[in-house]
């Protein structure tokens, strides 16, 4: 009998991992992870979809350029989102080290792992298949444009996932291996972030001061970056939608020759350098080094304290654990540059108001990039606080006030900047800055209950420390918090507005109803405070409650 | 340590875990005294891991009293917790601190006073465990034994009254293996209690004055080694003989030469 080509054996053993995964969590879990997929699809890639026919239509003479600006731009973030995933299929785990102890060829293992780590890139593939097709419809493409569109994806997440490969094969020779991962992340999202921040410029260039729009920028922006690789599918592409046969199929044989050229790099990089890489990585984080024993003077007296342990703790963590830096970063850039995408001079009178949604956007990206995974990256080290004589209440708590100052000091200069730049008055400011801090005391709170009310203690990777549930949660409970938060500000405003006699459309001026709009405001408030309430006590019993494995080995 | 009066110091009273389908503790009771070593004994799978994480209140039992000094784990969490050190059979540890960081953050999580009497006592831990000159590393580059021991550390920094270990010397060498029995009597003798699980029969029969063996989730017998002996009813058994003829399984030396016999 003949054995089972190795590269099924392997990916059967994957199939089959992922299937028990996903069917061991239940039925319920299922039932709204498909739901939540299904809407993801019909909401994001519809509106893709939609962008890509209406830009298709209305413009032309730009479809080569949002070809290729798309691919690229989704290659980029291919690069940067998925790395840590590629990384981890390619490099670590002890399922790997298993691998190499059979005798299965590296290439075998490559090509296997491969397909795994397509999925990585499954969502933003799918994106932008529905932006593609978009165009193809807004300019009448022919059938052949979807089949050839289809094939160009596929190729270019094989080019982005054997480029991560190599970045890391060659990351692995040349960079200390204990920190080599953590590196490489690092150059991936700062790759990202200059990326993203370049955009950003070229966006407030082109939407600026001027009321009309001047596309001068980004269409620079987009030619300068016209002759990366990432950019060919969109040309063959954009040559079909013209007719012009012989440069599409020229383009088209770019980007496969790329392709093969760029896989078959990486198999053979990876072969030379997978025990390198799995010697080091197999087993726990890579760390930095550390300067020989410093002995700390700590002649400090008084009773030890628990949150100040916990924050000591975790400042040292984050400080060491560059991976998870390296996750922080961008997260807190992003927020950084779309602000400055947005200030503008306000020179009505709703400048207020889209200040006002700006800094609730940025206190929600920022309070959740710290507080959701606040408790759940304890990791295993959650059991010596469950055992230490600390109620749950406390862990809470201290956790909150460990994660406010930093966001608060974040949140409330990027609002003074805001107020400055766009020239709003003190008195809004300060109006400004109370909804921030509000804002900010919610978002933290609601952050860290998620995190506390589905943590995943036993994630290798940091992405899936917080469980679906703790995700939907933060979400949920932020937008509700917000919605609920901005909706009293707002009543509040028009109630002053009432007391001093301004015009309220249908509504009377007089005292008693200004009383009576500023009444439903506080109501709100209190909503959103007891929304906030019921969050941190239902982490806190879930905490007391919690059970899950136990890492047994 | 304010101890109190209870001479009992770990007592489980019928403790029941289910997993789904799987009993894995059925109707456990026990009772440890304060300055006894008692050990737990069962064949892998048995329930000695789940026993000790519902002890020290990792786990919640499904039925059952788990008791600290006379404190119920779960309606008195704090008191008992702050009486107790456990080592889980793989220790937790924060592995992006040093040993030294990590002692100092188990120090004041249990609110020790900070100062030189306290220095003092790490210094001392950490020459007895032989990190002394490994102190500034991180933890996730200490190997599994020394993991093993700064657990070990972290425990002892505070003098719990109430030891529950989960196979302690699992990955010591022999000399750091006979450093934790020695460190075990000595602490027994001034009144700690200590309830270890283990593999190793040799330290289970040194060290402890009676003995459990758990099988499938039951307690099949308690006591001394005489008493053990007595219930099996063979009066000169080792405790290996105990061992397999109270966790009775099919007879190995048949399934071996099954395995090994030549394909007909
Ligand atoms: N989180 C869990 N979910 C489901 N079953 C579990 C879980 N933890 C333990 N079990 C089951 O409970 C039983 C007892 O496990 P336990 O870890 O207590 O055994 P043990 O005596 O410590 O074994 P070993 O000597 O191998 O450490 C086993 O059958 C195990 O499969
Ligand atoms: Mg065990």
């Amino acid at each position: 009998m003949m054995a089972p080509p190795a590269i099924r054996t392997i990916l059967g053993a994957e199939v089959r991992g992922l299937w028990n995964r996903l069917v061991k969590r239940g039925a319920t879990r299922l039932v709204v992870l498909g739901a939540l997929l299904a809407v993801a699809i019909v909401v994001i890639g519809g509106a893709v979809f939609s962008l890509g026919d209406a830009a298709a239509q209305f413009l032309p003479m730009a479809r080569d350029a949002m070809l290729a600006g798309g691919f690229t731009a989704l290659s980029v973030l291919m690069l940067v989102v998925g790395f840590p995933s590629v990384i981890a299929t390619f490099f670590v785990g002890r399922d790997l080290l298993q691998l190499v102890l059979a005798p299965v060829r590296p290439v075998e293992i490559f090509l296997a792992r491969a397909v795994l780590a397509m999925t990585a890139n499954l969502l933003i593939s799918g994106i932008l298949i529905a932006g593609v097709f978009g165009v193809g419809v807004g300019s009448d493409a022919s059938p052949v444009y979807y089949a050839l569109a289809l094939l160009l994806v596929f190729v270019i997440v094989m080019v982005v996932t054997s480029f991560q490969v190599m970045v890391m094969s060659l990351i692995i020779r040349w960079v200390p291996a204990r920190i080599a991962r953590d590196f490489a992340a690092g150059v991936a999202a700062l790759v990202g972030v200059g990326f993203y921040l370049t955009w950003n410029v070229s966006l407030r260039r082109s939407f600026g001061a001027s009321r009309v729009p001047d596309f001068s920028n980004l269409a620079a922006f987009a030619q300068r970056t016209d002759w990366l690789p990432s950019a060919w599918p969109g040309h063959a592409l954009s040559a079909v939608i013209a007719g012009d046969w012989s440069s599409a199929i020229v383009w088209t044989l770019f980007c496969l020759a790329f392709g093969v050229m760029l896989v078959g790099a990486a198999g053979i990089l990876y072969q030379r350098t997978l025990l390198a890489g799995l010697g080091l990585f197999g087993g726990g984080q890579a760390v930095w080094k550390r300067a020989p024993a410093r002995r700390p003077k700590s002649m400090a007296s008084g009773a030890g304290s628990p949150a100040r342990a916990i924050a000591r703790k975790d400042w040292l963590g984050y400080r060491r654990d560059i991976r998870r830096l390296s996750r922080l970063l961008p997260a807190l850039l992003f927020p950084v540059g779309y602000a400055l995408t947005l200030i503008r001079p306000s020179r009505t009178l709703n400048g207020l108001w889209s200040d006002v949604a700006v800094a609730a956007f940025i206190s929600m990206f920022v309070s959740m990039a710290l507080a959701v995974p606040s408790i759940p990256s304890e990791r295993r080290g959650f059991q010596l606080l469950r055992m230490s004589p600390l109620a749950m209440s406390e862990i809470i708590r201290v956790k909150v006030a460990l994660t406010l100052p930093p966001v608060l000091a974040l949140t409330m200069l990027l609002t003074i900047a805001m107020a400055v730049v766009g020239g709003v008055g003190i008195a809004e400011l300060l109006q400004l800055l109370v909804l921030v801090i509000w804002l900010v005391i919610g978002f933290v709170s609601v952050g860290v209950s998620a995190g506390a009310i589905d943590p995943n203690f036993e994630a290798a990777d940091d992405r899936r420390a917080v469980g679906l549930l703790g995700t939907m949660t933060s979400t949920g409970g932020a937008i509700a918090f917000a919605l609920l938060s901005i909706g009293a500000f707002a009543l509040f405003h028009l109630g002053a507005a009432a007391a001093t006699g301004a015009r309220l459309g249908p509504l009377p001026s007089t005292p008693a109803v200004a009383a009576l709009i500023a009444g439903a405001g506080a109501l709100l408030a209190a909503a959103a405070g007891a929304l906030v309430v019921v969050l941190l006590v239902v982490a806190n019993s879930r905490l007391r409650a919690y059970e899950g494995a136990i890492s047994s080995t | 340590m304010a101890a109190s009066m209870n001479p009992t110091a770990v007592e489980a009273r019928t403790l029941v875990k289910q997993y789904g389908a799987t009993r894995a503790v059925d109707g456990v009771s026990f009772q440890v005294g304060r300055g006894e070593i008692f050990g737990f004994l069962g064949a892998n799978g048995a329930g000695k891991t789940t026993t000790l994480r519902m002890l020290c209140g990792l786990v919640s039992p499904t039925s059952g009293q788990a008791l600290i000094d006379g404190f119920d784990i779960h309606g008195q969490p704090l008191e008992a917790k702050s009486r107790l050190g456990y080592l889980d059979e793989e220790p937790f540890v924060h592995p992006h601190l040093t040993g030294r960081e990590f002692l100092e953050y188990i120090a004041d999580l249990y609110r020790m006073p900070r100062g030189p009497e306290r220095q003092r006592r790490m210094e001392r831990l950490l020459r007895l465990f032989e990190l002394a000159d490994r102190d500034g590393e991180l933890i996730s580059a200490y190997s599994h034994g020394m993991r093993q021991k700064i657990g070990l550390a972290s425990l002892l920094i505070r003098e719990p009254s109430v030891l529950l270990l989960d196979e302690p010397t699992n990955g010591l060498d022999p000399r750091s293996a006979r450093l934790v029995k020695d460190l075990l009597e000595e602490l027994a003798a001034r009144g700690t209690a200590v309830l270890l699980s283990t593999h190793i029969l040799e330290v289970a029969q040194a060290l402890c004055r009676r003995i459990a063996i758990i099988d499938r989730g039951h307690i099949v017998a308690t006591g001394t080694m005489d008493e053990l002996r007595a219930q099996a009813g063979s009066e000169h058994a080792s405790l290996e003989d105990l061992f397999l003829k109270l966790t009775a399984g099919p007879e190995s030396r048949e399934l071996i030469e099954r395995l090994l016999a030549p394909n007909s």
